[in-house]
C-alpha cells in the first residue's frame, strides 16, 4: 500500500491548480489523471479566457495548460498519466489502474475529486449516426488532433460552448451552415455570438433540429431544422433540409461525480449546475471528511471558476496538514474567494452564485442533522478504556487499519486515531482487560449501539431485551441485543451488540438479564 | 480526401510526424505516430468505428475523450478498445466492431 498525504484524481485546471497549491506548502502530492496528458480540456481551449488579469483574463485555455503543468513539474508534483482511478473505498483508500503497474491502492490522509465533466446529448432521429457529435468532440477533434470533423456543420445549441466552437471550426476551415436553439435569443455571450454573426453565419432561433439524415455506410449527410412554438413544440410544414456532413450538439455538460458517489458523498440536484452535484462547504470539502470535490464536478461553471476552487481545496489541505498557519490560510483563501466572487457577477453568473450558495447550505443542513453526540459520526468506532501503564499490546496488533498505536516502551497507553477505526471490533476480543468498547453513537436518529465481550454464562440471544448497566453495574434503561458475535477466533470472548438511547451512548458498558439482581 | 489542418491561425503550421502504416479491415492505410486511432481513421475518410449488437447500427466519435465509448473498435484482436484516446502503433491492426465481440463476422 502506497501512503500519500494528498491524492487529487483528475489533472484539468482544477486538479492542476490544487496541486500547485498544496504542493507549494510542502504537501506530499500526487495527481492522477486517465489520460496520457494533463490540462483536461485546456488544451482544446483555444480562445482567449475572460475575466481579470489574476484569473488569466486574456490568456488561451492552451496556454494556460502549459503554465499549470510547467508549475506541477517545477515543483515537483508526482503525476500519474494514463492511469484510471477504478474506486474510492473507505478509509481514504483509492485503487488505481497505473499505466503499465497493473493495480495499486493508495491510502491518503486527503482526497481531491476533480473529474470534470462530460456533454450533455439531445435525442432526434438520427442522432446516433457517425456524423453527430458533442461540439466538445467536434472541438477535441479540430484543435487537438487537428482534423476537420466536417465540411459542413451544423451547431446545436447556442450556449457559449456551441458558439466559441462554431468560431473555432471556422477559423479551422470549415463551413457553419448554421446554429439552432430553441431560445428565442442567443443564450452565451452578445460578443460571442457577434464573431460568428459577421462571418455571415444564420442563427436559426426558435428553431429544433428535427431529424439528422444518413446512411449506415456514410453516416450524417443532411439535417432537418424546423420552427417551434411558444411551447418548443414543431410547427408543421416550417420543416427545412440542409445539406450538412456534421452535426455538433452543444446542449451542455453534466458534472462527473461517480467517485464522489462511490465515497459516499451527499449530493443534490441543482439544474443551474448541469445536474447531480456534490455538496461542499466553503473550503471545498464534501460531506465525507477530508475528501474534496472542485471543479465541475461539483457545478459546471468554467475554466477559471475551477481553477479557483482547486486552489481553495488545496490550501485548506495544506491547512489541515498543518502544512500552513490558520491565519496564512485565511489570508490566501480570502483573496480565492474574491476572485471567485467576480467570476459569479452580473447576469451570466449570478444563477451560478446562488446555485453554489445552495449547495453550501445544504452541506451545512446535511452536517447539522448529522452532527453527533460527540465528535465521531461515521458508523461505529472504538473507544478505549485502558488508562494505565500496563506492559500490553495486543490490541496494537489486533488493528488490521493501524488505527490504535502504543508503540515503545509497552507500557504507553494505546492511542486510537478515529479516522482509521472502520469500526470492525478485532481489538475487543484481543484486550486481556477487555477495555475496549466500539460505539455506534448515531446508529439512527435516537439510537447508539454499543458493542462489549460479555465472558458469563448467561449469554443473551440476540433480539432478547436485557438491562443495560453502567460503569458500575447501575441499571441504565432496557435495552435490545442486536447482534452477538461468536467465533472460534475470539476464543470464548463473544461481543454483544446493544442498542441504547443516545445518551447512554457513554455510559452503557454492560448488561444483565433483565430481573437479575 | 484530407481533413488535416495543416494551417491554422492560432495554433500555426501543423508539426508534420513521422508516417506508419497500420491495417484497417485488412487494407493498409497510413496514419501519424502517435496521434489517436480515431483521428488517424476519420484523416483516412473513416468514420464508422463499430456497429451496435441489437440493431447492427453505425457508431463514429462522439465525446473524442474516451467518455461514451462510441468508438469502440477491435485493436490487435482486443475488442471495445476506446479508439479516440488509444494511441497508433505501427502495424497495428484495426478491425471495425460488430457487436461486442471479435470484428469480421457478423452479429450473431
Amino acid at each position: 500500500m502506497i501512503e500519500k498525504e494528498l491524492v487529487i484524481i483528475g489533472a484539468g485546471p482544477a486538479g492542476l491548480s490544487a496541486a500547485i497549491e498544496a504542493s507549494k506548502a510542502n504537501v506530499d502530492v500526487l495527481l492522477i489523471d486517465e489520460n496520457q496528458k494533463a490540462g483536461g480540456q485546456l488544451f482544446k481551449q483555444i480562445h482567449k479566457f475572460f475575466g481579470s488579469s489574476a484569473h488569466y483574463s486574456g490568456v488561451r485555455g492552451i496556454d494556460i495548460g502549459k503554465e499549470l503543468i510547467q508549475k506541477c513539474e517545477d515543483l515537483g508534483v508526482e503525476i500519474w498519466l494514463d492511469s484510471v482511478v477504478i474506486g474510492v473505498f473507505p478509509n481514504k483508500q483509492i485503487a488505481v489502474e497505473k499505466k503499465g503497474k497493473g493495480l495499486k491502492t493508495i491510502r491518503a490522509k486527503k482526497i481531491i475529486i476533480a473529474t470534470g465533466a462530460s456533454e450533455k446529448v439531445i435525442n432526434f432521429e438520427g442522432w446516433t449516426l457517425p456524423g453527430v457529435m458533442g461540439a466538445g468532440a467536434a472541438q477535441t477533434m479540430t484543435n487537438v488532433h487537428r482534423i476537420l470533423p466536417g465540411k459542413k456543420v451544423l451547431m446545436i445549441g447556442t450556449g457559449n460552448v456551441g458558439l466559441i466552437v462554431s468560431y473555432q471550426l471556422i477559423q479551422a476551415g470549415a463551413e457553419i451552415v448554421g446554429l439552432v436553439d430553441t431560445a428565442s435569443k442567443v443564450s452565451g455571450y452578445e460578443v460571442h455570438s457577434a464573431k460568428i454573426e459577421r462571418e455571415g453565419v444564420p442563427l436559426y432561433l426558435d428553431h429544433t433540429i428535427f431529424k439528422a439524415q444518413g446512411t449506415k455506410e456514410k453516416g450524417v449527410t443532411g439535417a432537418v431544422i424546423v420552427e417551434v412554438n411558444k411551447h418548443f413544440q414543431p410547427i408543421k410544414g416550417t420543416e427545412k433540409e440542409i445539406d450538412v456532413d456534421v452535426v455538433a450538439i452543444a446542449a451542455g455538460l453534466k458534472p462527473l461525480s461517480e467517485l464522489a458517489n462511490m465515497a459516499n458523498c451527499k449530493k443534490t440536484y441543482i439544474s443551474k449546475l448541469g445536474g447531480w452535484v456534490p455538496l461542499h462547504n466553503e473550503n471545498m470539502e464534501s460531506t465525507e471528511k477530508g475528501i474534496y470535490v472542485v471543479g465541475d464536478t461539483t457545478g459546471v461553471e468554467e475554466a477559471n471558476t475551477a481553477l479557483e476552487e482547486g486552489r481553495l481545496a488545496g490550501v485548506d489541505v495544506a491547512a489541515k496538514l498543518k502544512k500552513l498557519s490558520n491565519s496564512e490560510s485565511e489570508n490566501i483563501k480570502k483573496q480565492i474567494n474574491k476572485r471567485l466572487k467576480d467570476l459569479r457577477l452580473g447576469p451570466f453568473g449570478e444563477d451560478r452564485l446562488k446555485a453554489k450558495k445552495k449547495l453550501i447550505k445544504e452541506y451545512n443542513k446535511y452536517i447539522k442533522a448529522q452532527r453527533p453526540v460527540n465528535d465521531y459520526n461515521t458508523g461505529p468506532k472504538a473507544v478505549i478504556e485502558c488508562n494505565q501503564e500496563i506492559p500490553c499490546n495486543p490490541c496494537e496488533s489486533a488493528c488490521k487499519f493501524g488505527a490504535i498505536t502504543i508503540g515503545e516502551p509497552i507500557t504507553n497507553q494505546p492511542k486510537l486515531d478515529e479516522e482509521k477505526c472502520i469500526g470492525c471490533g478485532l481489538c475487543l476480543h484481543k484486550c486481556p482487560g477487555l477495555a475496549i468498547f466500539l460505539v455506534d453513537k448515531n446508529y439512527d436518529n435516537k439510537n447508539s449501539t454499543v458493542s462489549f465481550p460479555y465472558e458469563f454464562s448467561d449469554l443473551p440471544q440476540e433480539g432478547e431485551m436485557v438491562e443495560a448497566l453502567n460503569r458500575k453495574g447501575e441499571y441504565l434503561c432496557e435495552a435490545k441485543v442486536l447482534k452477538i458475535k461468536k467465533l472460534e477466533s475470539f476464543d470464548k470472548t463473544p461481543i454483544v451488540t446493544i442498542l441504547v438511547p443516545k445518551k447512554y451512548a457513554d455510559q452503557a458498558r454492560n448488561l444483565s438479564p433483565i430481573g437479575a439482581d | 480526401m484530407n481533413n488535416r489542418i495543416n494551417n491554422h491561425p492560432i495554433l500555426g503550421k501543423r508539426e508534420e510526424k513521422e508516417k506508419v502504416e497500420i491495417i484497417f479491415d485488412g487494407n493498409k492505410i497510413t496514419a501519424e505516430k502517435g496521434e489517436m486511432i480515431a483521428a488517424a481513421l476519420y484523416a483516412n475518410g473513416i468514420r464508422i468505428n463499430r456497429y451496435t449488437i441489437k440493431y447492427n447500427e453505425p457508431r463514429g466519435i462522439f465525446c473524442a475523450i474516451g467518455q461514451c465509448t462510441d468508438c469502440s473498435m477491435v485493436v490487435n484482436g482486443i475488442p471495445n478498445v476506446r479508439t479516440c484516446i488509444t494511441p497508433v502503433e505501427k502495424g497495428m491492426v484495426i478491425e471495425t466492431q460488430y457487436g461486442l465481440k471479435r470484428s469480421g463476422k457478423t452479429n450473431d
